[in-house]
């Protein structure tokens, strides 16, 4: 089933049973936010080893790479200060 | 206990294979992994709707494997969303996610399959800057290559294999920077299985046709951000060149995926596949069967098998196809910037590694200089991090094995049910 | 193939936070000292420690007056000294379910007012003293004075004091003593020094036979980052201090100790357990600690648990380290058995035991503290206990 995730405020379309990594990068959002020590958040390994795409999803800390879309996720950087 | 299925850790060629053998046995197994749908990296299977990439050949190994799967009915349960966070000391599982569950298997086959490994240099850790793996299983889920320059860079087939397809879904790289010489021995070369060399005819043909360059004996130096856009510096023979590109990926060949096994005392605990030895996919295929083999005869008190000799086979093939990308790269390891990161996960830079003094212990490394001590486990650094600090005994991770095999998140541990109590521990 | 051994006043088996300590002030006595260690500084309990600078946690009496005095030392070596860097001065909290643990909480309100020291309460209500706590916590105790000082830094800024030569790996095959010293075999080199101490936590029986220190296991968990100084200081359940001190089987609810680390991460502990094995950690274990955590400090339900391992503590059958003189041996002086304590009592250890290695009486007011610790409270029956 496909539909709409919202990353931060801006809704993106995914196909169904895409990852939140792969919906993000296919809508040209590339940084995904700021880790604890600054360094850029976005996807390295794509499968769940490297721990580089880190998001908030739905409030909870998970893997973009790992998490499949379902429509209404709101996924958002893992610190929240930063806006990218 | 005894009713307790064997827990197989990855729906992979390995893992599957063992799964088969195990079921095969008559033991009941339940299959764990994390991805939505089974294939490991190299069979990762295509959004629903979305035709497959994969070749003829791949598709009949998968397809076969599946069918022996099914062939199986209940004795296998595949739990697909499901994490697996470590075996404990008393033989206790812990699976997350859809799967959740908290208790103890009879035996574990742990098929977790390879890492990619990765090469520090400055700029690595830039968005847009991933692995050549990570960018494959996007074209296998989406049959679509992302828009933009793309450049491959790094050693091993699996730049060629990706640029080639890339080029088939008609986006091809901007060029693919190999660090070795592949095409130089082709003499050597006819040493290989005849499958690789079809194979990487192939690639090369269909490379050539996209008029994808192949800067051979090439180093990419240093990627920057410029303008939106990322800047590589490429090291030729012929010296310097930068090339503008969206996006790179980064390959230098794989390694087994078994961080974070210690070794536990309570229940049979064996690796299948590239997670055992990373020999690619034609021997994990053969591995997983082997060792499933092996912990069934086990299991159930039977003689050990014969060792698969596909493995062997296997084996003799890759240290071919090392030696034929065989590079100097390591040493630039060296030369690298003072501020280039080594250890993504707590940003630790080369810098910080000389601050540590002459031949730092494990421990230094590990306490004082904070590496290979993040959420990937040193997956990605501690093999760098030890050899530049000790250049002649590399050696792949820092300090000894520690569950978690992957980070477990507080909520999810305690929301698990836990079926180990009143067990006998 | 003769050897010419390394020839030195002193030489400090153990390179832990008690024999960096001892080393530290031999050297600065101006005396040639060789630190050696099977595997590295700081490879055993220290390095594995939370770092919790703590006389709360202690046994009241002796050990939790030589604390005290310690803390007050540590402060003193933390100011431009060796320490600068190493400690912190952090509140800490105490919090407390149930009555086993409520009283626990009176007994410790009474152990530092007897003590006296540097550590004083500074509140004692329920959870509404400090924010973020959760219905776990039934009544707190904010304890001000402590801090906290991870056991590799505080080794590592010890050893770097000019006189002091390390050995390691170097683990010590055998110890040779006589009437002008003591010669160690390390395999591929000998040292020779004058006087031996031994700080060699859990490895100390194999070089004293018959010592009664046994091995004690804490499972320790790291979460990754989040938010730094999300918890002021360590949060200790009283049932730790109960399972510390003089009633373990009081404790019935799990003995948590939640420490923030500088990082933004928590370092969450720990259970004890008779055994030696640095891999031996359970999830039932794990559950038992992070069910408590959360319920009292419930944003840790949102952290991940990316390391976990079991630290070994070096424990004696009496609850009490072992400081003095080995029996019969005046030549080899012992430091061991701190079961976890060694980081806070490092500092006047290291003092003290300097002092003992150089013929100097103890400081006056340390004095019978620690004659309690002698080592020669196992010579008149030495089987005792021993089972």
């Amino acid at each position: 089933m496909s539909g709409h995730i919202l990353w931060q405020d801006r809704a993106i379309a995914f196909r169904a049973g895409e990852s939140v990594a792969s919906a993000l990068l296919r809508a040209g959002v590339i940084a995904f936010g700021q880790a604890p020590t600054g360094q850029a958040r976005a996807v390295f390994c794509g499968i769940g080893q490297c721990q580089n795409c880190l998001v908030q999803v739905d409030g909870r800390l998970a893997e973009a790479c790992l998490t499949p879309c379902r429509t209404g996720m709101h996924i958002l950087p893992e610190t929240g200060a930063c806006d990218v | 206990m005894s009713d307790a299925p064997v827990l197989v850790i990855g729906a992979g060629l390995a893992g599957l294979a063992a799964a088969v053998e195990l079921a095969r046995a008559g033991l009941p197994v339940l299959v764990a992994d994390q991805a939505q749908t089974p294939g490991g990296a190299v069979h990762r299977q295509p959004l629903p709707g979305v035709r497959s990439i994969a070749s003829p050949v791949q598709r009949r190994r998968w397809a076969g494997l599946m069918a022996d799967v099914q062939a199986q009915g209940t004795r296998i349960t595949l739990s697909m969303g499901t994490a697996f966070g470590g075996v404990d000391h008393t033989g206790a599982v812990l699976l997350t996610g859809a799967g959740a569950r908290l208790f103890r298997p009879r035996a574990l086959i742990v098929a977790t399959g390879a890492r990619e490994r990765v090469q520090p240099r400055p700029g690595w850790t830039l968005p847009g800057v991933e692995t050549a793996g990570s960018l494959q299983t996007r074209l296998k889920t989406l049959a679509e290559a992302p828009e933009g320059r793309v450049l491959l860079a790094g050693s091993g087939p699996l730049l060629l294999a990706l640029g080639a397809e890339l080029a088939r879904l008609g986006r091809p790289p901007v060029a693919i920077v190999e660090a070795g010489r592949p095409l130089s021995h082709p003499i050597a070369a006819l040493g290989l299985p005849m499958s690789y060399l079809r194979e990487g005819a192939e690639y090369l043909l269909r490379l050539k046709l996209a008029g994808v360059p192949i800067l051979a004996g090439s180093h990419l130096a240093a990627i920057r951000a410029e303008g939106g856009a990322l800047v590589a510096d490429i090291d030729t023979p012929k010296g310097r060149r930068s090339l503008t590109v969206d996006r790179i990926a980064l390959h230098d060949g794989i390694a087994s995926n078994d961080i974070g096994l210690p070794d536990c005392p309570a229940l049979p605990v064996l690796r299948a596949g590239d997670c055992r030895e990373a020999l690619g996919a034609r021997a994990a295929l053969a591995d997983g069967r082997a060792q499933g083999a092996a912990l069934a005869a086990r299991l159930l008190g039977q003689p050990q098998p014969a060792p698969a000799p596909e493995v062997a086979r296997q084996r003799a093939a890759q240290a071919l196809v090392a030696r034929l990308h065989a590079h100097d790269g390591a040493s630039r390891l060296a030369a690298l910037p003072g501020d280039t990161v080594i250890c993504r996960c707590e940003a630790r830079t080369v810098n910080d590694l000389r601050a540590l003094g002459p031949d730092p212990t494990d421990r230094q490394l590990r306490l004082d200089g904070r590496f290979s001590m993040g959420p990937c486990q040193g997956r990605f650094c501690a093999e760098w991090t030890a050899r530049l600090a000790a250049p002649d005994t590399p050696k792949p991770r820092l300090g000894a094995p520690r569950w978690p095999a992957r980070p477990i998140a507080i909520a999810d541990l305690l929301a698990t049910p836990d079926e180990t109590q009143g067990d006998p521990a | 193939m003769p050897q010419t051994p390394s020839e030195f006043d002193v030489a400090i088996a153990g390179a832990g936070i008690v024999g960096a300590s001892v080393a530290w002030h031999l050297a600065g006595a101006g005396l040639r000292v060789a630190v050696i260690d099977a595997v590295g500084p700081a490879s055993a309990a220290s390095g594995a420690s939370d770092g919790a600078v703590s006389v709360a946690s202690k046994k009241p009496g002796p050990l939790a007056r030589l604390a005290s005095a310690s803390l007050l030392y540590t402060r003193v070596l933390s100011q431009g000294g060796p320490l600068a860097g190493a400690f912190h001065p952090r509140p800490s909290y105490v919090f407390g379910q149930g009555e086993a643990e409520l009283d626990a909480m009176d007994a410790l309100i009474a152990k530092l007012g007897q003590v006296a020291g540097p550590v004083r309460v500074t509140a004692d209500g329920g959870r509404d003293l400090l924010p973020g706590l959760g219905a776990g916590v039934e009544r707190l105790v904010a304890l001000d004075g402590e801090g906290h000082m991870p056991g590799h830094k505080a080794v590592r800024a010890y050893l770097a004091r000019p006189g002091i030569t390390g050995f390691w790996p170097a683990p010590i095959r055998a110890i040779d003593p006589d009437d002008r010293g003591v010669t160690l075999d390390l395999g591929t080199q000998k040292v020779r020094a004058g006087q031996l101490v031994l700080a060699l936590g859990v490895s100390s029986p194999q070089l004293v036979p018959g010592l009664p220190v046994i091995p004690r296991a804490g499972q320790l968990f790291v979460t990754d980052r989040g938010p730094v100084d999300a918890l002021p200081g360590s949060l200790t359940a009283a049932a730790y201090l109960l399972a510390k001190t003089e009633a373990p089987g009081r404790a019935t609810l799990p003995p948590v100790v939640i420490d923030p680390l500088t990082t933004g991460q928590f370092l969450i502990g720990s259970s004890r357990e008779d055994h030696a094995d640095p891999n031996r950690v359970e999830f039932s274990v794990m559950r038992g600690l992070m069910a408590r955590s959360v319920a009292a400090f419930p944003a840790l339900a949102a952290r991940r648990v990316i390391r976990a391992f079991a630290g070994v503590r070096a424990a004696v059958i009496d609850g009490l380290p072992i400081v003095g003189p080995l029996a019969g041996q005046p030549r080899i002086t012992l430091a061991t058995g701190f079961e976890g304590d060694g980081i806070c009592l490092s500092a006047i250890i290291g003092a003290e035991v300097a002092r003992m290695v150089r013929g100097l009486p103890p400081s006056d007011a340390l004095a019978a503290d620690l004659a309690v610790l002698s080592p020669l409270r196992f010579t008149t029956q030495p089987q005792e206990g021993r089972a």
